[in-house]
């Protein structure tokens, strides 16, 4: 007996929770699977991009993967428009994520039409892919698609905890930053940078040579 | 030179070519979970992360109620084994057909009062709150006959004090709640060592346990025998 009576207490909680079905592509399913505490990570950095970026804001998230972060910041900041240059994932995205809040686009980010501009750019784990000789170029464009008032939120690995790394992960990393190449690099196109470090799950302003992950929070962009 | 000139996109097909082909299928629990509020994967799967880190390693872990299995490769992945233990059956075919493999079982059940093994640790989380006052001491004397002499339980639960901010669907489920004092009571009539954590969102600590959002308890050192 009571057995089925805790059994009937999670049935109006399956009631309220209707039938969508979420399907991970080839690269949340890897995490998932191999390095679940990555994805752990990952959604906390996006959840101190959305309280750092606030209510009410039209965000654009470059390199979004799949879209699961970029379905937070819609979800937080009012809209998301996820971009990336991997085709499968845009398209998980796209079948996950339908909403009017948030968008995806199958483009390259130096290919986006910069007539419209967005109160906060964000970018996780892009960077460190971005060819040493592109980066001015990522820069600026990071630049050109930001608001006036707009801000950016870039996060990518600590070079200092490259020798952690596994080999999935050094084989897609060319462009890695220090904090202090991160801040200066930005502070050229931004008047103002804010550098935090994140351990795990946990964003801090500690020591940053010592943090495993770098986090820039940039704003009032220069005039170039 | 004559290496290759490589541009992003080549960069980046070499990580695919590593990544594999798998492909995850979440049920109606966490895909819910994921559209009504997404930022709760990050909460849910750090206590999950602290569960595994204080006893995952080399253990033969239970979880009881592991739903989909959310949290069921964080607390494997330093394992021996992994049992995870739910009533909800889509739940747990989910479960079945994204994870199942030799380190990873899943078993459909209702688990109060049942004996599963002897098991290193057993894990329960975001579970007792849904259960019933009437079950509540069968609940944990579940966890106690599951454990092995030396095993460590895990037991997690939103505070009490924050039942106020619940969203509805976790207000219709939540027959149960647990201040500090309650669980720390609950978990040393099987213990004799009760520590007990608080989080707040992502972020495990020791702080003032009123204002804790949510309570972790980790017993240790079983009780020789527990009143019926």
């Amino acid at each position: 007996m009571k057995n089925n009576k805790s059994r009937s207490c999670w049935e109006p909680v399956k009631d309220i929770m209707g039938k969508h079905k979420v399907i991970f592509g080839q690269h949340l399913s890897y995490q998932f699977i191999n390095t679940p505490r990555r994805i752990l990570h990952m959604m906390s950095y996006y959840k101190f991009a959305s309280k750092i970026i606030g209510k009410g804001k039209n965000v654009l998230d470059v390199g979004c993967g799949e879209g699961l972060g970029t379905w937070l910041l819609a979800a937080e900041c009012g809209r998301a428009k996820g971009i990336d240059t991997d085709y499968e994932a845009i398209e998980t995205g796209r079948k996950n994520w339908k909403d009017s809040k948030v968008s995806f686009d199958y483009v390259d980010f130096f290919a986006v039409d910069s007539n419209e501009t967005y109160d906060a750019i964000v970018s996780f784990d892009v960077l460190e892919h971005i060819l040493p000789e592109n980066r001015f170029k990522f820069w600026n464009k990071v630049a050109e698609l930001s608001d006036d008032n707009g801000i950016a939120v870039i996060g990518t690995p600590n070079i200092t905890s490259d020798q952690y790394a596994s080999p999935v992960t050094k084989a897609g990393h060319v462009n890695l930053y220090s904090g202090e190449r991160l801040e200066e690099e930005l502070g050229s196109i931004f008047s103002h940078v804010f550098m935090f470090g994140a351990n795990d799950e946990v964003v801090h302003t500690g020591f940053l040579p010592m943090a495993h992950y770098l986090i820039a929070v940039a704003f009032h962009k220069r005039r170039l | 030179m004559e290496e290759k000139r490589r541009n992003e996109q080549d960069v980046w097909d070499e990580v695919k070519r590593l990544m594999g082909n798998k492909q995850i299928t979440l049920g109606h629990h966490w895909s819910f979970n994921l559209y009504n509020d997404p930022k709760r994967l990050s909460f849910v799967l750090s206590r999950y992360k602290f569960a595994a880190k204080m006893a995952s390693k080399n253990k033969d872990v239970l979880e009881l109620g592991c739903s989909e299995g959310i949290g069921s490769t964080i607390l494997s992945e330093f394992a021996k084994s992994y049992t995870g233990v739910d009533m909800d059956i889509d739940a747990i075919n989910a479960a079945k057909q994204n994870l199942s493999s030799d380190k990873m079982n899943f078993i459909q059940d209702d688990f109060l009062g049942k004996s599963y093994g002897n098991f290193g640790t057993v894990v329960s989380l975001d579970v007792v709150e849904h259960i019933i006052p009437v079950s509540e001491q069968l609940f944990f004397k579940t966890i106690y006959i599951n454990l092995a002499e030396d095993g460590i339980g895990v037991v997690g639960t939103p505070n009490m004090t924050s039942a106020a901010y619940a969203s509805l669907a976790s207000q219709t489920g939540h027959v149960n709640m647990f201040d500090e004092k309650k669980l720390k009571t609950a978990m040393e009539r099987l213990f004799h060592i009760v520590f007990v954590f608080g989080i707040n969102d992502e972020i495990v600590h020791t702080g003032f346990s009123p204002m804790a959002h949510y309570l972790v308890c980790i017993g240790c050192r079983k009780k020789a025998g527990i009143e019926a």
